[in-house]
This record gives C-alpha cells, structure tokens and sequence, in this order.
C-alpha cells in the first residue's frame, strides 16, 4: 500500500482526485502558452503609436504605458479604481442593477472557486514539502474548503441562471455577431462548467477519510484515483482558461480590467 | 513561401486604444443608445460594438498570433471600405463611451481609426474629402472670404482693440449664424465686460477635421491652432469667450494638443460665462418668457467636456420659464445629429437623428427647445421643419439676450440667407427670398470630331 504519490521524495495525497504530476506539468504548459500568448498581445498593443510619440512602442514599452496610465494619479486613486470599478463593477452598478448582480455573481463565481483549487493545491503541496504532515491536514484543510466552494459554485449557477433568462427573455438589443470562434468560446466555457460540476459532484460523494483510502489506491474505489472526469475537468480548465485565454475570444475577461484601471474607471470620469 | 502584407495599417492608433478593442464585452448597452443606429432603422453595422468587433476582426487577421505565425489573411478591399462607410455614420458624440462596461474612450478610438482609414484611402466620407482644402485654404469651410469675419457687426455693437476677454466666434456662426453673434457681442455690451475679437486673423478652429480624422492633411488642425493660439496670445488674450460648442471643444481638447502644452489663457464657454454673471449679480432680466422649454445638451459642451450645469442655472433663473428636462439628459442626452462631419457628409442621417431629438424635446411638451451650440441649433430647426411641428428652437444665448431687453435682430437679412441666420425664437426679421438665378446660356455644342 502507498500513502499517496511519491514527488521529489516527499508523500503528497490526493484531496482533489487528481495526479499532481499531471496537473505540474500540465500546469506548466498552460503558464507558458499564457505567458507567450501575452507577449504576443503585447507586441500587437505595441505596434500603436503612444500620443507624442514618434515611433511604436513595442512590447514592453506597452507594458510601461499601462503602468504608467494606471498609476499616473498616484497609488491611492489607482486602487480606488481597481476596487470600486473592476472588483465591484461600479460602471455596471450605475446603469443596470441585475446585469451588475449576474456580473458579480459569474465574476466572483469564478475567481472564488479558482483561488479555492490554487488554494486545495497549494495545501497538498505546504502539507509534506513546507509542514511535514501526514493526510489529516489535507482532511482538515479540505473541510474548511467545502462550504465556500459550495457558495461560489452557487453563486455562478446563480449567475449562469441569469445571463440566460436574460439573453433569451429579457434581451433589449439584439446580440452581437456570432462567429465560429464565439462557438469555440461558448462550448469551451460548457465543458469547462459542467465537467466542473460532475467533477464536484464526485468529490462530494465521497467522504474525506474515504478519499484518503483511494488517493492512497485502496481497492475502496478502484479506478477512482484520477478518475477521468476530474482529470479532464482539471487538465482541460487549465488549458482553455489560462493557455488559450490569450488567443481566444474571452480574452476581454484578461484585458477590460485593465483598460478600466488605464482609463481610470472609464471616459465619464476621464472627462468630469 | 512568402508572407501576405497586412490589409490594414495600425497608423495613427495608440497602444491602449488597440488594448480598448480588445476589451469590448459585447454587452451591448452602447446598441441601447447610439443615435445613428437607431436612425438607421437599427442596423446592425452601424452599432459601436459591432464597429468595434470589426475593426478587432481586422486587426487580428493582420496581426494576431496566427498572422504571427503563417501570415496577415486577406481582408477584402470591399469590407473595408463598408467598414469605413459605416465608421463615418456616427457622429462621435460619445453615447457609447460613456456607457461603456470597459470604459473604453470611444470619442478618441472613432477619430484614430478614421484618420487611420483616411491613410489608408477608403476615408473620409462625401462631402468632408473637401474640408482640408477649404480650411486650408480659406480658413473656413463655407467658402467664405476672411474678410467677412465681422460681417455680423452692427453700429450698436463696441468691439475694444485690446481687452483680457477674446471672443472667439467661430465659422457657423460668424457666417451662418449671426444672430448668435450679435446677441454674444451685445450681452458683453451691456454686463459691461469689454471684449475683443481676433476678426480677419481668426481662422476656423478646425474641429471639423480632427472629427472626420483628417488632422493630419497638411497639418491643417495644427496649423489652425497655433495660428489662433499665437493671435490671441500677440492680444493679450487672459480669458477666451467660445459662443460655439465645437470650437470650444476643440479649443479645450484639441488646441492643447497641437500647442504641445497648456494654453496660455482660459478658455470658457459663453453658457459658463452667464452663469458666472449670473452668480455675480451683474444679470437683470428685464423681460418675462412665459413659456415651457426644454434644453439640449450639445455634445461638445456636454459629454466632451463636462458643462452641464451652467446653461441650466441661467434657463432656470429667467423669469417665467420652465424647464422641463427631455428624458434623456445631461450624460446620456442624445446627439442632435450633426457632429462628427454627418452633417456635411452624410444629411440624411444627420437629419434622422435630428428628428429623434426633436421627439424627444416634443415628448415633453416643451414649446422651445434651447441650445448653446449652433451646429445643434442648425440641424434640430432642420429636424423640427422636416417634423413640420411649431416648437421654436434657438440657442441660450438669443434668449438670455432678448431677456436682457436686447435686439436679437441681425443687419438687414441678405435674400436667400441661411433660415438659421436670424432668431427662430422672436422671428421679429424676416429672410427675403433669393432672387431667381438667371438662366444659363447654354453653350455651343462641340461636335464630334
């Protein structure tokens, strides 16, 4: 019997049904592509010319100008934006009420249950390379886990809800063209929430000291150690959502923060 | 195998303004309120988010990652020319910026990508291909001699040589328009404030270029600015007085731009001026309008630079006016249809909108409907006639003048002046006819050879 997965010569357990090699790897990948795919971003950005500029200004002369722009006002204004217009949407709080709730609830959705998984994992990690702790602290760890994970996966079901009653109810404008990348966009972003889900569902089916069992290839679950489903969810989430984010049609999710915070909240406060 | 040239140029746009079209969210709330595509029975092609959606489309073929790594796609040279034609519908009034979810700027990114179009020859549009030579050659875009600049001056009117306050008069309404200018000049008169007026030497503030992204044909904006900066300058000029919303627009954003740092005199608007007499004490209505009005908020004054509260304090305190506000308002008022060069490229359009705009002001039930730009007052009469409806529509500062006890009336009238030359408001002047143009004697008919 083992007790767990031996990487770098320290036990790690599995609280999220996943290999971790895998997911390393994976992970690694998926950083570079984003990391490339920004670059490639910032170098098309950098081919404008700056007002009172004679010449493009490149890649990370681009990089310099957002600083720039964002902070120009000082740190304290530039933190007001980042908080009141892209962390709690004030544009879209002063112009429409439910569109700003079902934002919040799909923005917070998501970044909830991401920082949870960056969170889950980086447990599984602290606990044998920083901690030295047997399965128990994952356990604990994982229990504290569950009630907000619960909450920010009701919150984008809740979101989700919204955006489709609205789109097909109460829409007041007809959509936006819809082209086969927006296709790839919306069945990416499917597979990644139902997966995700299903995935969820597993995990909750099954007890923590009974996850311990299988991360450690009892015969409780036989197969269920990186169970297909999770893997998927796992490998493919890291893919769409970080690799492909900056070549994709969701790459607005990357850049409108950004531009809010250079604009500083948006052309109504850049002109009072 | 070697590589395609990209379709399109990234000329004349900024760093965070190609990061802008790749912020959009597709939310739409810019659709719910541009007025050209409501007053083009709500195309598709011309909604800023679909303009935007396009021009990303573009700038993706040409220089996403896949252009980065097999090669720029074509882009037919039709698409985007439709493209530019349906950039040019819109009147940069900046509805959609000031919407917008991203909060992108999308007065600055409509006048980048035209100038960029512009470079690429499928810009401008019409009629506006005609502004740089006229500007850069006659320092108007009317055709007009310099020397006609102060054709408006009447014998009550005192003008000083040398005074801190300059009134800038602007081409609209120095040549078309001259009941704004009498009733400016003669409200200056009478608070007592001298002024001084650069006459022959002002040159159009070339707001009409920058708009329909031709600043760059000759240089002509700059050349423009700097010439007015440095006159007033050479004058003394403390305070600069703008009548016109888009001169003071240009002056406030535009000039800095070309002068390379701040002006060296304040510029103000004359509606900020009122309200500034106004606070002073200095104003004495000393007639009643007993009538229900209603106020437009001109883009240039309003959403481009912020003054909207000035022309309201002065409506509100004549005597016997009430002010109803239209629906739309302040921020989130509707263009009248004239800006962004429409007026002079595409008509109908302007005249589309200009209609929506009346029906807003007629929802109200307002019987006037008051302005302080004369490029809105031109297009909303032309809307309120093509409406056929009795709302009188005039500017603020004909109003505070007539309330003032002052003449609004304009030497006599040429034949077949502009109907926006005199006062819509008191109709106390009448325009007579143009006299029938003598036939054309045709000419001989070469023959064939």
């Amino acid at each position: 019997m083992t007790e767990g997965l031996e990487i770098f010569g320290k036990t790690v357990f599995d609280v999220l049904f996943i290999d971790y090699r895998i997911m390393v790897v994976v992970a690694i990948i998926s950083i570079i592509l984003f990391l490339a795919g920004i670059y490639m971003q910032l170098d098309k950005w950098g081919r404008g010319v700056p007002e009172g500029a004679t010449k493009p200004a490149g890649a990370w002369g681009t990089l310099k100008l957002m600083f720039q722009k964002t902070f120009e006002k000082g740190i304290g204004p530039a933190l007001g934006i980042i908080v009141l217009d892209v962390f709690l949407q004030r544009r879209i709080w002063r112009r429409r009420k439910t569109e700003w709730l079902m934002h919040m609830l799909i923005f917070w959705g998501w970044v909830g249950l991401f920082i949870l998984t960056v969170a889950a994992a980086g447990a599984e990690f602290y606990g044998p390379f920083v901690k030295g702790t047997d399965f128990q602290f994952f356990a604990d760890f994982w229990k504290t886990l569950e009630l907000p994970n619960n909450i920010f996966s009701y919150m984008l079901v809740g979101g989700i809800a919204i955006a489709i009653v609205r789109r097909i109810f109460l829409a007041d404008v007809p959509p936006a063209r819809f082209t086969s990348v927006d296709w790839i966009a919306l069945a990416g972003l499917s597979i990644v929430i139902i997966t995700g889900f299903w995935a969820q569902g597993l995990r909750m089916n099954l007890g923590i000291e009974e996850r311990m069992l299988v991360s450690a290839y009892e015969t409780v679950a036989p197969g269920f150690f990186n169970n297909p489903v999770v893997l998927f969810h796992e490998v493919f989430t890291l893919l769409f959502c970080v690799a492909y984010l900056p070549f994709s049609k969701l790459f607005h999710m990357f850049v409108t923060p950004l531009v809010i915070m250079i604009n500083k909240g948006g052309y109504v406060e850049v002109n009072p | 195998m070697a590589k395609n040239k990209p379709a399109i140029s990234l000329e004349n746009l900024t760093p965070i303004q190609l990061m802008e079209f790749d912020a959009c969210t597709r939310c739409g709330e810019c659709v719910k309120y541009c007025p050209t595509y409501n007053a083009r029975d709500k195309d598709q092609a011309i909604e800023p988010r679909d303009k935007i959606l396009r021009w990303r489309d573009f700038v993706t073929r040409s220089y996403g990652w896949r252009a980065k790594l097999f090669g720029p796609a074509s882009i037919p040279e039709e698409e985007i020319k439709k493209f530019t034609d349906d950039l040019y519908n819109c009147t940069t009034c900046g509805m959609c910026g000031t919407v917008c979810c991203a909060g992108i700027d999308t007065i600055e990114l409509w006048e980048s990508t035209r100038a960029n179009l512009v470079k690429h020859g499928t810009g401008p549009y019409g009629k506006q291909s005609l502004f740089p030579k006229l500007i850069g050659d006659g320092h108007n875009p009317y055709l007009k001699q310099q020397k006609d600049r102060l054709v408006w001056m009447t014998p009550d009117i005192k003008i000083a040589e040398k005074s801190d306050l300059a009134y800038f008069i602007g081409c609209t309404a120095g040549y078309n328009q001259q009941v704004l200018c009498v009733s400016t000049a003669r409200i200056l008169n009478k608070l007592d404030v001298p002024f001084m007026v650069l006459g022959e030497d002002e040159w159009c503030c070339a707001s009409a270029l920058i708009r329909t992204g031709q600043q760059h044909l000759g240089d002509v904006p700059k050349q423009a600015a700097l010439h007015n900066i440095e006159a007033l300058k050479a004058r003394g000029a403390k305070r600069v007085v703008f009548a016109c919303a888009g001169c003071f627009r240009a002056a406030k954003i535009d000039w800095p731009r070309a002068y390379g740092k701040a002006l060296p005199f304040e510029t103000i608007h004359m509606s900020q001026l009122l309200a500034e007499q106004l606070d002073a004490g200095k104003i004495k209505w000393e007639k009643s309008f007993d009538k229900t009005i209603t106020y437009h908020d001109p883009c240039h004054l309003g959403r481009h630079v912020g003054v909207f509260e000035e022309p309201r304090k002065v409506l509100k305190s004549m005597p016997g006016v009430k002010l109803i506000e239209m629906e739309r308002n302040r921020h989130e008022q509707r263009c009248c249809g004239a800006g962004g060069g429409v007026k002079a490229g595409i008509p109908d359009l302007a005249l589309n909108v200009a209609k929506d705009r009346v029906n807003d002001a007629r929802a109200t039930g307002a019987e006037a409907l008051i302005s302080a730009c004369p490029f809105c007052r031109r297009n909303l009469i032309d809307g309120r006639d093509e409406l056929k409806l009795e709302m009188r529509v005039d500017d603020l500062v004909v109003l505070s003048a007539h309330l003032m006890g002052l003449s609004t009336d304009i030497k006599s009238p040429a034949p077949g002046a502009p109907k926006e030359t005199i006062s819509d408001l008191f109709r106390t002047q009448t325009i007579p006819p143009k006299p029938p143009a003598e036939p054309k004697k045709e000419a001989p008919k070469e023959e064939k050879k």
